[in-house]
């Protein structure tokens, strides 16, 4: 039996089958869909580009049958960074591409999808100097060197 | 190390207010000027160990400006710099040749349209929409060709060829197509290097995979982009603080690591102001030293976990920060001993938390001390106490020779006992004889004596006596309970069970062939330890015994049970602490150090301690972890330890030299109060 299938139009004006329950994985969508019904007409997606879109799509295809998160998952995904395996490999892309997922996720309201984009990212920067964060994300350091002093200074354990 | 951190608290007028190390003047008589010459050249030492750690943070600067002047001066560093150029200019050119060729913008209408992205910008979208709209050949190529050609050309790389600039322009780099990172990065001649090299390593170590890529990619298949961006996976590099708006990076920062989290404010000024935010420090904090679920199986108070309070315009980095000098200081077992005079004899039991610490004592009084400067004593529950004179010597110096002594020693004067004691009109309101244990919660305190009874004490009215528990036929041990029962033990080798609200005896455990020296209540579980050398786990309902766990050789004085009710602890006259898997009755370790009986235990699992103390006359801190003595600090008091409890931030000893000692290893930590909870 055939699922539902509903038309997402990407920013660039392509248009994408997706099965609704997975385009539900979307709050924005499926409010929108619970709001003005399902009309058959293609939903413009007007942030998010058809590239973006597909990628957000094959997450929420993998995770459609996840169980929807409570309040206690709040504090315990607070807690690690710690990405599983499928996950983590999908979000093996460019820096952009990643950003871009974070924020079509933000906007489409996908949190889970959010916070494995923000994890992502925060790996990147987890355990590294200062100068390897600016090379990793080609960041130029625009401090003197008296406000690197003070910054230090700030952070420096109070007896060390 | 800054001596002048001593929190600041209105003087009182009674005593000069104590000091750190650095201004012995203002201390009592029993901080000698050779404990003083100690002290300040553990500063010494300190400063040192400061002055090396700067060097090599500061090495990134001047490394900086070594690569500045080499692309200013020597001929080598300029002719490399244009080889660089050179390849990736040559890719440049070839790129725009391939860009006629292969019509598939698709993919980099994205890329375009992020690079006038504002951070945080709500217009970002509609600028998306323009560039998504407008299709044209002209723009970047797809990156499968030029990575492709990237690494085809690659071997040019060696000739150097002249570099075509445009006009005063920098030179174009294959990954500026963020123009406005690129200007930025073009300003600074190091980051120019620095991404020149990486772009060439890059190049070369991706050829292989590119080649891959390019095989199947090169169809440029409009619908399967998805795979595009994989090949670029490093040639890509965006600020995301520029990039993201600043909620989403706040929550990116909240997920580091404190260290991390530093790193990342001393990136630049913008992730300096983002990784700032006291929501980031918030969670940082927060998931550094997690709260723990109550658990409902605790029976006692629960120790201050030094957490602080969330309250608006809490500062979670100076916590942090603090929170991280008091666990150097755990580490390097340096603290302060705020000595407890008062007691005319032995203090058997003690229990504490932020605010006051109770003490009880062979003279047959309780005293309610102030956990804070100037610790005086509050009250005085019990017969009239005569005063003591002097308060005797402190520490016993000869002991110190292996551990850890005090960095500084503090001996507030002790209160007259006029002004606190609490009137007792019948001797039926106080105990007869000695305190042997005492606990509280936040409503009663239950204390017992070696007149073989129990009180119990309503905390919240001024400490009144509720009623007297009487069924034992001996002394009163020790004692605990949580919201339901009451269990004490006694010398008379019984356990009794009582409820709390009423006071009515529920049951009796028997079955021990000693006194029973120590009981812990988690859930429906009792564990008790006794001078027959078994500790015994109870259903507390039903009475029944469920369990033993059996010393070595000789009797148990004292037993602790784990809040999760999975770990035993027991100590005693082998001189070894037992830790004893609770559900499969299996010795899982042994924890060696103490040369005498040990008297008392406290776990703090969330900090990973084990404290005891012991007739050895030293307190040990051992870690739940490895098992291994992390902190000693013998000869703290001039004789046996008889009981101990720590929190985040200090240990509260007592001693039969009749006084409680505080070893506070947050003394004089200037913020130390930002961790009260």
């Amino acid at each position: 039996m055939a699922t539902p299938q509903i038309i997402l139009t990407s920013s660039d004006g392509v248009d994408v089958a997706v099965e609704r329950t997975v385009a539900e994985r979307s709050v924005l969508i499926k409010n929108m869909l619970e709001d003005l019904g399902d009309s058959g007409e293609a939903i413009p997606i007007p942030n998010v580009n058809e590239a973006v879109l597909r990628k957000v799509i094959e997450w929420c295809e993998h995770h459609k049958n996840d169980p929807p998160s409570t309040g206690e998952d709040e504090d315990n995904r607070r807690k690690t960074t710690d990405i599983e395996e499928w996950d983590q490999k999908f979000m093996q892309v460019d820096q952009e591409m990643l950003f871009e997922i974070i924020l079509a996720a933000n906007y489409l309201d996908i949190k889970a999808l959010l916070d494995v984009g923000c994890k992502t990212v925060a790996n990147m920067i987890k355990g590294k100097s200062p100068e390897e964060i600016r090379k990793t994300f080609n960041i130029q350091n625009d401090f003197t060197p008296e406000e690197e002093d003070q910054i230090r200074r700030e952070n420096e354990w109070a007896e060390e | 190390m800054s001596p002048q951190t001593t929190r600041r608290r209105p003087s009182l007028s009674l005593h000069p207010r104590p000091r750190t190390a650095a201004h012995p003047i203002a201390f009592p008589k029993y901080c000698t000027l050779d404990q003083w010459r100690e002290t300040e050249e553990a500063c010494h030492d300190c400063c040192d160990g400061s002055i090396v750690e700067d060097f090599p943070e500061a090495v990134p600067r001047r490394r900086s400006a070594k690569s500045f002047s080499s692309l200013r001066h020597p001929m080598d560093g300029l002719v490399a710099l244009g080889r660089r150029l050179s390849v990736t200019l040559r890719h440049k050119s070839s790129k725009n040749n391939m860009e006629i060729e292969d019509d598939s913008p698709n993919y980099q209408v994205a890329s375009h349209s992020s690079h006038k992205r504002n951070v945080a910008s709500q217009s970002w979208d509609k600028q998306s929409r323009t560039w998504s709209n407008n299709f044209s050949i002209n723009r970047r190529p797809s990156l499968n060709s030029v990575t492709a050609l990237q690494g085809f050309y690659a071997p040019t790389a060696s000739i150097p060829v002249p570099i075509p600039g445009h006009g005063m322009e920098p030179p174009i780099l294959p990954n500026d197509k963020f123009s406005g990172a690129a200007a930025r990065a073009a300003a600074a001649a190091q980051n120019e290097q620095v991404k020149l090299e990486m772009t060439k390593r890059e190049l070369v170590s991706n050829v292989s995979d590119v080649r891959l890529d390019s095989e199947s990619g090169i169809g440029f298949d409009l619908r399967d982009q998805s795979d595009a961006p994989d090949t670029g996976l490093d040639l890509l590099r965006i600020d995301p603080v520029s990039y993201l708006p600043s909620e989403i990076m706040a929550q990116v920062l909240s997920y580091l690591d404190p260290v991390s989290l530093m790193n990342a404010e001393s990136v630049s000024g913008r992730w300096n102001q983002q990784a700032s935010s006291p929501y980031v420090w918030k969670h940082v904090f927060r998931s550094a030293y997690p709260q723990r679920p109550v658990s409902s199986t605790a029976t006692k108070k629960k120790q201050s976990h030094g957490l602080g309070k969330s309250i608006p315009n809490q500062d979670w980095k100076r916590m942090l920060l603090v929170r991280r000098t008091l666990e150097q200081r755990w580490k390097q077992g340096k603290a302060a001993a705020i000595y407890l005079h008062g007691h005319t004899d032995s203090v058997y039991c003690a229990q504490f938390d932020e605010k006051k610490i109770v003490t009880g004592s062979r003279d047959r009084t309780i005293r309610v001390w102030d956990a804070h400067y100037p610790w005086s004593c509050q009250k005085i529950i019990g017969p009239p106490p005569g005063d003591v004179s002097g308060s005797g010597p402190v520490n016993n110096p000869a002991q110190q020779a292996t551990g850890k002594s005090p960095f500084v020693t503090i001996c507030p004067p002790s209160t007259p006992s006029v002004s606190i004691v609490t009137p007792m009109e019948q001797p039926a309101d106080y105990h007869s004889a000695s305190i042997l244990c005492l606990h509280f919660d936040e409503e009663i305190m239950v204390t017992g004596s070696s007149d073989y009874t129990c009180i119990v004490w309503d905390i919240k009215d001024d400490y009144r006596p509720i009623r007297r528990l009487s069924a034992h036929r001996a002394g009163v041990l020790d004692v605990c309970f949580d919201d339901r029962y009451i269990v004490s033990c006694s010398k008379d080798s019984t356990i009794c069970v009582w409820d709390r609200n009423t006071g009515e005896l529920l049951r009796k455990l028997l079955g021990h062939r000693g006194p029973v020296n120590a009981v812990q209540l988690r859930g429906d579980l009792v564990v008790s330890a006794s001078g027959d050398g078994i500790a015994k786990l109870w259903n507390v309902t039903t009475g029944v015994c469920v369990k033993e766990f059996v010393s070595k050789d000789r009797g148990l004085a004292c037993v602790e049970f784990s809040d999760d009710g999975r770990t035993i602890l027991t100590g005693g006259n082998d001189r070894a602490i037992y830790q004893f898997d609770a559900n499969t009755g299996e010795l899982v370790k042994e924890l060696r150090g103490h040369t005498g009986l040990i008297r008392s235990l406290h776990l703090d699992s969330m900090n990973k301690r084990i404290v005891s103390g012991s007739y050895d006359m030293s307190v040990k801190v051992f870690d739940t972890i490895s098992g291994e003595l992390s902190i000693d600090l013998p000869g703290w008091t001039t004789s046996w330890m008889l009981n101990v409890q720590s929190d985040y931030r200090r240990i509260v000893a007592t001693s039969q030299d009749s006084r409680a000692v505080i070893m506070d290893f947050g003394y004089g930590l200037d913020g130390i109060d930002l961790l009260e909870e």
